[in-house]
């Protein structure tokens, strides 16, 4: 069994970075090992240059919410905050400070038994918060939240950014991950397939969608004047190193009708797709295996 | 640790187990009482006070229980992720665990005590018997039951810690201390055992006037070797727990 392999990035403070991969790909288990809560049998990771379990005092250095909300369900959200108040030695007024931060001051009192998946979501976060660290761990924050929470959350990461923080947040939804990070690590099959700023990643693959009847004319006239064309079917082209108007301008003068011009920006979901469709083949039942007959 | 020993004890009291647990604890020191008072063979001189008392070490096994759960609890309901983030040290976890469940072990015994004593003390008197709280017995028996259930509750602690399972450590502990023990004493040969059990060396710090005919004849340790049988118990889990299982990954 493999959980993570040969997975290596830093992030920088200051900056919100998204850890980004599709599921299974080793995200919370890289956030488990991060924290000390997992031992890597290779490899190390430190945040500020200190492994989690040296820190001095890691409350106050590094908030996590972790994908697996954990509560005790007889317990209430502020009861749960003020043993973990009583702990790192700060006032309960802590506790109710950070439930009125992430809006749960109403339900602050209710056991956490009654929660929904986005208001325990929410709980991770105040737990997170509490020590006011500088370094938030955040694993899959989206998770459960309807779209009124997600936009709240966009906002919320937003502000703890603007506020000098740094933010690691994983998750396998990219528009989260495009509306709030500017940083960016792309992981599949505990690899690291590739990390960089937002505008770094997308740069150089824009490209442009023609359609034309005499495609194969337009293919050549495209390809002579430098771009890398690539034919799409249906009579379409889809054009690399130009932009539409340069596309327009030179079906024009070659005389060549258009039925469709139209510029794709290409966005991190389809980068995200690019990066990680490739693995191995699906695996294949061994020799002599019979698939079991469903009891009807 | 003062700060985690405060936590933990919080921990405990915005749960409800602990209440359930206390009222159970109440409910079996009256009914032990009543066991040992209204028979006609039952408490008759005040010989027979000391060991009277030493019934209110019988609730060690709930707070053996409250000592599984102070850990598997934790685990059961994830809660040990915030709680290992906020303390990376799991020496640090386990040791503010044993001085709570140890204080909260003594608190169980004097309710215990509190509620035999309330009720022993008129209903021997009815009968002509006089409770002398000078008497070296009566007071050795007491302290004994607040050793045996403060260890008890260290015992449960190590047990939860090293095993994590809150299912298998509660089932393990019980069957052990309920069945198992006792089933030991009738074995010829194996009885011999029964002394270095926790139930064992319990009694050998409670009972401290019985011949070695009421076990069977399995003779008890000294009091002293009791005591020290019965630490064994209540560290070595402990300490293995925090030094193996706790580390282990938490996922």
């Amino acid at each position: 069994m493999r959980a993570v392999d040969q997975l290596s990035f830093s992030v920088e403070p200051g900056t919100v970075t998204g850890f980004l991969g599709p599921n299974g790909a080793g995200k919370t288990t890289t956030l488990r090992i991060l924290l000390g809560l997992v031992h890597p049998t290779g490899g190390w990771a430190t945040i500020g240059g200190r492994p989690y379990r040296q820190l001095e005092a890691p409350a106050r250095a590094v908030g996590a919410s972790l994908e697996s909300s954990s509560f005790h369900p007889g317990r209430t959200a502020r009861n749960h905050l003020r043993i973990m108040c009583t702990v790192a030695g700060l006032p309960d007024q802590r506790a109710d400070a950070v439930l009125e931060l992430v809006g749960l001051r109403d339900d602050a009192r209710r056991k956490v038994r009654g929660y929904s998946l986005g208001m325990r979501q929410r709980l991770g976060l105040a737990q997170a918060l509490l020590g006011d660290p500088a370094v938030l761990i955040l694993d899959e924050p989206a998770n459960g939240l309807d779209p009124d929470g997600i936009r709240w959350l966009r906002g919320f990461l937003r502000m703890l950014a603007d506020q000098g923080r740094t933010v690691l947040i994983s998750s396998h939804q990219l528009a989260e991950i495009e509306a709030v990070a500017n940083h960016v690590v792309i992981l599949n099959r505990g690899r690291l397939v590739r990390s960089g700023s937002l505008a770094e990643l997308t740069a150089g693959t824009d490209r442009v969608l023609v359609r034309s009847p005499a495609a194969g004319a337009l293919g050549e006239a495209l390809a002579r004047a430098g771009a890398q064309v690539v034919g799409a079917g249906g009579g379409t082209l889809q054009v690399r190193g130009m932009t539409t108007d340069q596309v327009g301008h030179l079906a024009f003068q070659a005389g060549i009708e258009l039925h469709e011009l139209a510029g794709r920006r290409s966005d991190l979901e389809e980068l995200f797709f690019a990066l990680t469709a490739a693995g191995p083949p699906p695996a294949t039942p061994p020799p002599g295996y019979q698939a079991p007959e469903v009891a009807r | 640790m003062i700060r985690l020993v405060r936590g933990e004890f919080l921990k405990l009291r915005t749960t409800q187990v602990w209440f359930w647990l206390l009222l159970a604890t109440a409910a079996v020191s009256a009914l032990l009482i009543v066991a040992q008072l209204a028979p006609a063979d039952g408490v008759r001189s005040a010989a027979d006070v000391p060991n009277m008392f030493a019934s209110s070490s019988e609730p060690y096994v709930l707070v053996f229980v409250l000592g599984v759960l102070g850990v598997t609890t934790e685990f059961r309901y994830q809660t040990i992720t915030p709680t290992v983030l906020q303390t990376p040290s799991r020496w640090a976890i386990v040791g503010a665990k044993m001085i709570t469940y140890a204080l909260v072990g003594i608190a169980y015994a004097l309710v215990a005590v509190a509620i035999q004593m309330a009720m022993a003390v008129p209903w021997l008197a009815a009968k002509g018997v006089h409770v002398d709280f000078g008497n070296g017995d009566v007071i050795r028996a007491l302290a004994a039951v607040f050793g045996v259930v403060a260890l008890f509750g260290i015992v449960g602690l190590g047990v939860g810690a090293l095993l994590r399972n809150q299912i298998v450590a509660v089932v393990v502990g019980i069957v052990f201390l309920l069945v198992i023990q006792n089933v030991l004493v009738a074995i010829p040969g194996v009885k011999n055992v029964f002394p270095y059990t926790p139930g064992g060396a319990a009694d050998a710090m409670l009972l401290t006037n019985v011949g070695p005919t009421d076990f069977n004849g399995v003779t008890l340790l000294a009091p002293l070797g009791g005591v020290i049988v019965l630490l064994l118990w209540a560290f070595v889990p402990a300490v293995v727990g925090a030094a193996y299982s706790m580390n282990r990954d938490i996922t």
